[in-house]
């Protein structure tokens, strides 16, 4: 997968990632029932005491860390931006994680709206990981400077010869 | 110019030769190594910068998860304590005045009726009954225009025989027509879902806190079969209404058929009222 495609597959994730954050927040602020296929469930998540983090709604700041990995992934591609999508998507992954613990053992109702974003910042994470590590890309100043021969000393012949 | 000569220059230039090839090869295997090691370096300081972020995170996670564990129950009260003794006050403030029989709050000739089915461990029916309900008391139940019926559906309750337990328990107490107390505290004091924290002596500890109630009357009525025929024909109540989740509401006039009330909101009263206004104008 090319640089460009990779960018652009994580960016349509996010974008999607963006809008049910962006719908969770509404409704939670509205105080509207969520659209829901599983019975009541997306209303006993989004109204447990877990749909809050010490005051703030989880769905808000699901919506602040997506903005965060757009924003990481419009800037020009390099070294710092690569790390700063992946230094976005792995607190992502883990709230993600933890929401959908407390979604099987403490609440015991699914939300799908829920489910489906923490799908997106799982492939998020994976992709965005597997972007730093392989460092791809337009930087040049990603890579430490190699050592080029004229500043490094000759080796002593007699080891060109062995 | 001896053979000899001749032969050694020859030799000389063949060992030249091949000095500078070594030298060019020892070149490029360096240039492959410095390489190497450079991208291993890269491939080190990200792998140990990932591996910073995810620490961070693991114990961000863990603070949060320490932090929210209790976060979902309320501490168990006491009978007698002073916290028990607000509870107690609370809800007499709410409820203490209005007719009760059974299961029935309000009026029993209160023209409109509100079945509100519900588990006592749900946490939305806490959500309800501390949100929503006490406006509605205040204007439609203490008024005289409704009466609310509670009936039992499990939901958030796991086991089947701790649901019929709690909820026998309140039908007890309803027998000395003071199940209302014992649910409004039972919500009040209610722990964090699935903790396993009704056991007997939670709910001993409940009725001890029901103003007036006849522990021995109670610890007696609970033995009744009928109540436990009771909670399992509201089940089939809701189940014939194609409820599956709780709180979920029933609004009738009269004698009328009852009609689904979805008010989209526990904490609101105002959906009620317009329903059940909009019902006595019907």
């Amino acid at each position: 997968m090319s640089a460009k495609a990779l960018r652009i597959t994580m960016i349509a994730l996010t974008v999607i990632g963006l809008g049910v954050a962006s719908y969770l927040t509404y409704i939670h602020y509205a105080g509207i029932k969520p659209v829901c296929t599983a019975g009541g469930s997306c209303l006993k998540v989004q109204s447990s005491i877990y749909s809050e983090l010490a005051g703030v709604p989880v769905a808000l700041i699901g919506l602040i860390g997506y903005v965060a990995i757009l924003a990481s992934l419009l800037a020009p591609e390099g070294e710092t931006t690569r790390f700063a999508t992946a230094a976005f998507t792995v607190p992502g992954f883990g709230f993600s994680a933890y929401l959908t613990y407390r979604e099987l053992f403490s609440i015991h109702a699914i939300c799908e709206w829920c489910v489906s974003s923490a799908a997106i910042m799982t492939v998020l994470m994976c992709l965005s990981i597997w972007r730093f590590l392989r460092g791809d890309g337009t930087s040049k100043g990603a890579s430490p400077p190699a050592r080029t021969d004229e500043s490094r000393p000759a080796p002593p012949l007699t080891a060109a010869r062995s | 110019m001896c053979k000899s000569c001749l032969m050694s220059t020859a030799e000389g230039d063949e060992e030249d030769l091949t000095r500078k090839q070594r030298r060019e090869q020892a070149r490029a295997q360096r240039k492959q190594l410095e390489e190497a090691e450079a991208a291993s370096a890269v491939r080190r300081k990200r792998l140990s910068q990932l591996g910073i972020v995810t620490a961070v995170v693991v114990v961000v996670i863990v603070v949060i998860l320490v932090a929210t564990g209790g976060g979902g129950g309320t501490k168990k009260v006491v009978s007698g304590t002073k916290a028990a003794n607000e509870t107690v006050a609370t809800v007499n403030s709410l409820i203490g005045g209005i007719p009760e029989h059974e299961n029935v709050l309000g009026n029993p000739k209160a023209p409109v009726t509100l079945q509100y089915f519900g588990d006592l461990e749900c946490p939305i029916c806490k959500e309800f009954t501390l949100g929503a309900l006490p406006a509605l008391l205040q204007s439609e139940v203490r008024t005289g225009k409704v009466k609310i019926e509670y009936l039992s559906l499990e939901t958030a309750t796991r086991e089947p025989e701790v649901f019929k337990t709690q909820q026998v328990a309140a039908l007890a107490a309803g027998k000395q027509s003071k199940m209302w107390y014992f649910v409004e505290l039972f919500y009040h004091e209610q722990g964090e879902e699935d903790s396993g924290y009704v056991t007997e002596n939670y709910l001993q500890n409940l009725a001890q806190q029901v103003p007036g109630l006849n522990l021995t009357k109670w610890t007696t009525d609970r033995n009744d079969e009928a109540l436990a025929n009771q909670v399992a024909n509201d089940a089939q109540t809701a189940s014939n209404q194609g409820f599956t989740g709780t709180p979920s509401f029933l609004l009738s006039k009269g004698g009328g058929a009852p009609q689904k009330l979805e008010a989209g909101t526990y904490t609101e009263a105002a959906p009620y009222e317009a329903a059940i206004e909009k019902l006595l104008k019907s």
